[in-house]
């Protein structure tokens, strides 16, 4: 059989799942949505972001949810020059892991900058909040380097 | 015995409550309460537990691919080996036993085994027959699957119209005696289920399952940690078996990979007449007419004898001297991939005279059981209140 003569057909697959998110990625989300982060405290006092129901480590239950910090420390980044189909943004940016104040564990986001030279490692950025909040990830539109108050 | 090896025992068991929703728990919170009842129950905590085995069905039910792993922490997997098994609707079994052989093999002392489903998330009837392109057999859903089937027996042995009717009956009178159980319908008549819609014919609406959420988990161990255990259920035996799904010229009503894994687990624990040296049986029955068939095809009765045991009472906890389901079954409760290690996990109940209200007086050995797929996944164990004769 030549190659092109192989059936081929479109699978969509579609199904509308739902999602219980329990005390603690419930609560996480509540706090995007009144433009607040919200972090676990760990046993030994440390803060994780985004927050666990269940310590990564020892697996105990973890309960008492802290706020942390609006800004924080870039500690590492890649920079996406030309974002691909499935990218949650469209112009180039950087993807960077981002410590916040407060919180001992770094969040994966994005820092919206133009281009690369404008960003190192250490850089100190702070949430920019989309207009409207819905309970979601994607609440934080990104981080902006502090001092370049371009938005 | 013939699992080989080293003894293992169940020493703790653990459910969750069974409901359409249980919207107070996230996935993690909701194996986590299962796991941690079956700690309790053995007197442990996690840092005491060597493994975990977990299992479910199709990833697809909630749309999580691989959730063993981001399920590891609310499970105590951390540092330790932890597997994930899948066998469709019988993968609450099958871990039950992967978990066990970890125990047999002398590889592990302690191993945690749990089994979930949290259906509410998704669609489980449709999500189970995907629309493949090109695919040669017609995907009509589990109860189109199953009722021509159901027809074949019923003609082939004369059974009356009503007998699935008096399992699904009997089953939810057994639910009422299980706090757990996911339906509770105690102003349910036999006429009700009678007359309740005809799905696919010959299954009413009643001869079905629910959809449940949920979790099972049991703490399984070696002889030396059972040995410390007031109400261990010792492992007698344990079989599993699998046969092509789409070979048409298979024995549908009665799959030869199930008559052989029964076979396989009545030689390992030196069971040679089911029917009497059985105390109480829980069997994989989600639609009604599955308990006269699966009695046949584990050699309960003779062919074609299994809707007889139904008529005459045998397989209710009142009065029957073959008590079939008494925590009200899958027809009860279905968080698919714990349906298996449910009827596994009450087995175990059973024998350690711990099934509360709905514990048959004196049982010294019950059979747990489990099919899946298009009933061609098998597997199936025995346990006693006491050691397995060496």
């Amino acid at each position: 059989m030549e190659s092109n003569e192989r059936l081929s057909a479109p699978l969509v697959l579609e199904y509308p799942f739902t999602r219980t998110t329990g005390p603690v990625i419930g609560a996480f989300m509540t706090g995007l949505r009144e433009r607040i982060v919200l972090g676990i405290k760990r046993q030994d006092g440390s803060v994780l972001v985004p927050p666990t129901e269940y310590d990564p480590e020892t697996s105990q239950p973890l309960t008492e949810m802290v706020e942390v910090g609006q800004t924080g420390e870039v500690v590492t980044w890649t920079w996406v020059q030309e974002p691909r189909d499935q990218s949650p943004w469209d112009s180039p940016h950087a993807l960077a892991m981002i410590k916040l104040d407060g919180a001992d564990t770094p969040l994966l986001h994005a820092v919206l900058v133009d281009d690369p030279t404008l960003l190192n490692t250490g850089d100190r950025v702070r949430i920019k909040w989309r207009e409207e909040t819905e309970g979601h990830i994607k609440d934080i539109e990104g981080f902006l380097p502090i001092g370049e108050e371009n938005d | 015995m013939g699992t080989g090896g080293e003894l293992a025992a169940v020493v703790g068991v653990g459910m969750t409550k069974f409901s359409a929703t249980r919207g107070d728990v996230s996935m993690p919170g909701l194996v986590r309460e299962a796991a941690q009842r079956a700690l309790q129950d053995a007197g442990m905590e996690w840092d005491d537990i060597d493994a975990v085995v977990m299992g479910k069905a199709p990833d697809f039910f909630e749309g999580v691919m691989m959730p063993e792993i981001f399920l590891s922490e609310a499970l105590g997997c951390v540092g330790k080996p932890m597997l994930r098994v899948h066998t469709a609707g019988s993968v609450g079994g099958s871990t039950a036993l992967v978990a066990a052989s970890l125990v047999h093999s002398g590889v592990h002392k302690r191993v945690l085994t749990v089994a979930w489903e949290k259906q509410s998330e998704s669609n489980a009837m449709w999500a189970l027959s995907l629309k493949q392109p090109f695919q040669v057999s017609i995907n009509a859903g589990a109860g189109g699957y199953f009722s021509p089937i159901i027809r074949q027996y019923m003609e082939a042995t004369q059974a009356p119209e009503l007998i699935g009717c008096m399992v699904a009956f009997k089953d939810r009178q057994h639910a009422l005696l299980n706090p757990y159980a996911h339906l509770h319908q105690p102003d349910l008549t036999f006429d009700q289920v009678v007359e309740s819609p005809m799905l696919w014919e010959p299954i009413r609406y009643s001869e079905t399952c629910p959809s449940s959420d949920g979790a099972a988990a049991m703490v399984i161990v070696n002889e030396e940690e059972a040995n410390k255990s007031t109400s261990p259920a010792w492992i007698h035996a344990g079989a599993m078996r699998s046969e092509a799904n789409n070979f048409p010229g298979r024995d549908e009503v009665n799959p030869l990979a199930s008559r052989e894994c029964a076979a396989d687990l009545w030689r390992q624990a030196g069971i040679v007449d089911p029917r009497k040296e059985i105390d109480v049986v829980e069997m994989y029955v989600p639609f009604s007419w599955y308990e006269p068939m699966w009695l046949e095809s584990l050699g309960f009765c003779n062919r074609g004898d299994g809707w007889k045991l139904v008529e005459s009472g045998a397989t209710h906890i009142d009065g029957g001297d073959l008590p079939v389901n008494c925590s009200g079954g899958v027809l009860s409760s279905n968080p698919i991939g714990a349906s298996g290690m449910i009827r596994f996990a009450e087995a175990a109940l059973q024998v350690r005279g711990m099934a509360g209200d709905h514990q048959v007086d004196g049982a010294q050995k019950a059979l747990g059981h489990a099919y899946g797929g298009g009933a061609q996944y098998f597997a199936m164990w025995v346990v006693g209140k006491d050691k397995p004769a060496a």
